[in-house]
């Protein structure tokens, strides 16, 4: 039987609230303690990731402002008014290896850490491509579809997040945590360099707010969606250095799945809670790369009308592997992934800012 | 590319057969009695429960005949109400106003003028009995539908313990009065067609005008004409047709034998079609979260009802993962079994010659195949299939060192669980996903699990049933509806139509376009 012919999506406010964390949070929380412990002293970092996340709040606020303003309007349609044709273009593509790179990176660190965490002698290969089969799955499907599965995933990544945090309460000592207000100015301004990325790749909220059923409400909303993460991320790098301490964790790769480790689950159903924690996590990272990926495909159509989703899909998938084969070893991808993700953040502060002055100039309200 | 062309295909054979096969008869209607008589002999071959009864009009010279197949009809009917009184109460007959005076005698209320020959004997098969006159051509249809039929007995599939005890049976016209004493509203609708090329069969979509959304109405009809089978035997024929997704494990439909669920469903704005010939009905739309209801959590004080709803979700959680779980923990990840545990499932999986994969591929076949032995037999034979099945095969699989004592635990237990869902169809479906996920778990351990859910997930976030997510309420969230998911409140907190039928809305746009 043929379907009931799918209306025009629309997205509701409740979609952009979880939009948000379902593109924000994957693989970058889980090394995130690790990094910014690095460059603060005992538990100071939450400074840089607090005004780190208040700045991100309020530029996720003005991306959506500025792409609501033009309601139901593709990105390519308002960034041609305002900057010709040929710039929008290349902003629009710019976005796509955005999110190529984005996706290839959570295919490649899905495979590094199922490898440490999960299956030790399965090859990298493997686990890269059947994770990739499985987005590429979720994005030949319907786009309400995804928005739909963010909305299936979300609860399950609150839900273990918070178990995380609950359980680990009895497990923080006060000693990790103080002394507080250590760090030199310079140090915090490390910090916050180190924090920011993390909050990046916001930049399709450009692309999905076309979609938006209550333009008026979006900005709030997606100012919501990504306080969420800022609160997560916080508790997160506390419960890390309360249970951890500032010398262990900087030196762990991936504090927060050895943070699991250190915990038990009372009953004794499971012995290494990390394996429980990091597969529920594939879910976030899923989510993630599922956007990437699909934001790509949703930029490329919009500039290329005539080829078929589907074919879009097929050229792109071959490209995300490849290069999420590239990098040869963790030390090669961790740079990678801060280089990319000091782009898209570059990327969407020129495109924000520039559209921005065009349509005071232009005289949008 | 490859789908538009595997449409065409489709669509070019329906129109082949759509030439080939029609219940149409080039016979026309005449005037004279015994050429009328002869071709309705001649076209159903003369069988010997084809009754004809020539007569004369009381006591005047008309020629008259009653044609019927016995066993299709009431006979005391035809007896009393039609054949006495033609005998009996005419003298006169005025031949020119004769329809209008057979209205007149014959004591039947349903009574329909045919002057086709196509529509005279579809009823004459569908049990009407025929009244031809000398000199017209136009035949008297008489309502006199009866015979043998099945009495309303406790529906088979769906027993409850508490709730009313009347199921559904085979003919459409006693479901449709079972449904008309559950819901007494002027506007309960009752919506019939004649479905099949072959054979003729009645489909009765119900629905409650003013709740239902009008959208869902149009969509359903517009699927209902689309069929072009030969025959409707069972409704199970119409929902494969008319569904959104053949590739789905999941039933789109729900199939219900009891009156009380479709009524409750008529009430949620929801859709039945009653099939004549078969006591299944089908209701339209449904989600996820309704296979696992049960009328029985709504019969039952919240309380109970709530944590038997939650106790159905954990089953089924088990019956899906249980299998998958235990090969990876036990291929993959033995680290995560808790130390003494693994210890015990080493000792007793000493001696077992298959990796837990083929282990547990044996027992679950096994399962299924007495599962589905038991479901053949005779109901006195079928525990005898348990005992000797279940418990000596096991016993002496164990004692064989062929499968491990944990493992006969984890299969029984799966097999336990899935027998918690209330629908049988959705359980078969979880039946074969369950396979999927122990393959999963076989290649990829717990990884495998975790990436076959994702799929499982984006399906379900991409399949419809007539335009309603199958996902919702849970995604698009509709909070107010999740009242009556996992758990369910008091019955005073119930809202009566769930958001997701989207029939407020349905109301608002109708009112819009009253204004303008």
């Amino acid at each position: 039987m043929t379907p009931m012919e799918d209306k025009d999506l629309q997205i509701s406010e409740k979609d952009i609230v979880i939009l948000v964390p379902s593109i924000v949070v994957a693989v970058g929380i889980l090394s995130l303690p690790a990094k910014l412990a690095g460059v603060t002293i005992s538990s100071d970092g939450w400074i840089p990731l607090l005004v780190g996340g208040i700045i991100m709040i309020f530029v996720t606020w003005l991306v959506v402002k500025l792409a609501t303003s033009f309601p139901n309007q593709t990105f390519l349609t308002y960034a041609s008014k305002l900057v010709t044709k040929p710039i929008a273009i290349v902003f629009t593509l710019l976005f796509v290896i955005q999110g190529i790179i984005i996706a290839a990176i959570e295919v490649r660190e899905i495979a590094d850490i199922s490898k440490v965490y999960l299956l030790n002698n399965t090859p990298a290969e493997v686990l890269s491509l059947s994770f990739l089969l499985v987005v590429i799955y979720a994005v030949s499907g319907s786009r309400a579809g995804i928005f739909r599965l963010n909305m299936l995933f979300f609860p399950f990544i609150i839900f273990i997040s918070l178990l995380i945090i609950i359980l680990s309460i009895g497990w923080i000592s006060l000693e990790n945590l103080l002394p507080v207000f250590q760090t030199s100015i310079g140090g915090y301004a490390e910090g916050m360099k180190t924090g920011i990325i993390y909050y990046g790749n916001i930049g399709f909220l450009l692309f999905y707010m076309a979609f938006a059923k209550q333009p008026k409400k979006a900005p709030k909303m997606a100012a919501r969606g990504m306080s969420i993460v800022v609160v997560l991320y916080i508790l997160l790098f506390f419960v890390c250095i309360g249970v951890m301490g500032n010398g262990a964790t900087t030196n762990l790769i991936y504090p927060t799945i050895d943070l699991a480790k250190e915990l038990e689950i009372p009953g004794g159903f499971f012995e290494r809670f990390e394996s429980v924690f990091f597969t529920i996590w594939v879910m976030a990272i899923f989510t993630t790369a599922l956007i990437a990926l699909d934001g790509a495909v949703l930029a490329l159509q919009s500039v290329m009308k005539k080829i078929p989703k589907l074919t879009i899909i097929f050229c792109l998938a071959p490209l995300v592997y490849f290069i999420g084969l590239l990098p040869k070893d963790y030390v090669e991808l961790s740079t990678f992934g801060t280089y990319m993700a000091y782009f898209s953040l570059i990327l969407l502060f020129c495109v924000v800012i520039l559209l921005m002055i065009f349509s005071k100039i232009k005289g949008v309200k | 590319m490859a789908r538009t062309s595997f449409f065409n295909r489709r669509k070019m054979k329906t129109s082949k057969s759509k030439q080939e096969n029609q219940i149409k008869t080039t016979i026309e209607l005449g005037t004279n009695l015994a050429d009328n008589l002869k071709n309705i002999r001649t076209l159903l071959g003369e069988p010997g429960d084809l009754i004809i009864r020539e007569t004369t009009l009381g006591e005047t010279d008309t020629k008259c005949a009653i044609v019927y197949l016995s066993g299709l009809v009431d006979q005391d009917l035809v007896n009393n109400n039609i054949l006495k009184v033609i005998q009996s109460n005419i003298n006169e007959i005025d031949t020119n106003r004769i329809n209008e005076v057979f209205q007149q005698i014959i004591a039947i209320t349903d009574i329909k003028k045919g002057t086709k020959f196509d529509d005279v004997i579809n009823s004459l098969l569908s049990g009407s009995t025929l009244f031809y006159l000398d000199d017209m051509d136009t035949v008297l249809i008489l309502g006199t539908t009866g015979g043998e039929r099945r009495s309303i007995e406790e529906p088979q599939s769906e027993a409850l313990i508490r709730g009313p005890r009347e199921g559904f049976v085979e003919s459409v016209h006693t479901n449709i009065a079972l449904l008309r004493r559950d819901i007494k509203n002027p506007n309960l609708r009752f919506k019939s067609y004649e479905v099949g090329k072959k054979s003729k069969r009645t489909i009765v979509v119900s629905y409650l005008e003013g709740i239902i959304n009008p959208t869902l109405l149009k969509e359903v009809n517009r699927r209902l004409k689309s069929i072009n089978l030969d025959i409707v035997s069972e409704s199970g024929f119409l929902e494969q047709w008319i569904e959104d997704s053949f590739l789905s494990p999941f039933p789109q439909m729900i199939n219900t034998e009891r009156p009380d669920r479709v009524s409750s469903s008529l009430l949620q704005g929801k859709v039945a079609i009653l099939v004549d010939g078969t006591p299944f009905a089908l209701i339209a739309p449904i989600t996820y979260s309704e296979t696992l209801k049960s009328l029985e959590d709504y019969y039952e004080r919240w309380l109970v009802g709530t944590l038997i709803r939650i106790l159905r979700y954990l089953g089924t959680f088990i019956a899906l993962f249980l299998p998958a779980i235990y090969i990876a923990l036990v291929s993959y990840h033995q680290g995560m079994i808790p130390t003494e545990l693994a210890f015990s499932i080493a000792l007793t999986r000493e001696g077992v010659p298959f990796p837990s994969f083929v282990e547990a591929l044996l027992m679950i076949i096994t399962m299924e195949i007495l599962q589905e032995a038991g479901a053949r037999l005779p109901k006195n034979l079928g525990q005898t299939i348990g005992i000797v099945g279940g418990l000596v095969i096991g016993e002496a699989a164990v004692s064989a060192s062929i499968v491990s004592p944990v493992m006969v635990i984890v299969v029984g237990l799966t097999a336990i669980s899935s027998f918690t869902n209330p629908s049988y169809s959705a359980g078969i479906g979880f039946r074969m996903l369950r396979l999927t996920f122990m393959i999963a778990a076989a290649i990829l351990g717990l990884y495998g699990i975790i990436l076959a859910y994702i799929m499982l997930n984006i399906h379900i976030a991409n399949l419809k049933s007539f335009g309603v997510p199958y996902s919702a309420p849970f995604a698009p969230t509709y909070f107010s509806d999740w009242k009556d998911t996992i758990i369910r409140v008091p019955i005073t907190m119930l809202e009566k139509q769930p958001k997701y039928m989207k029939i407020e809305d349905s109301k608002a746009k109708s009112n819009e376009e009253e204004q303008k």
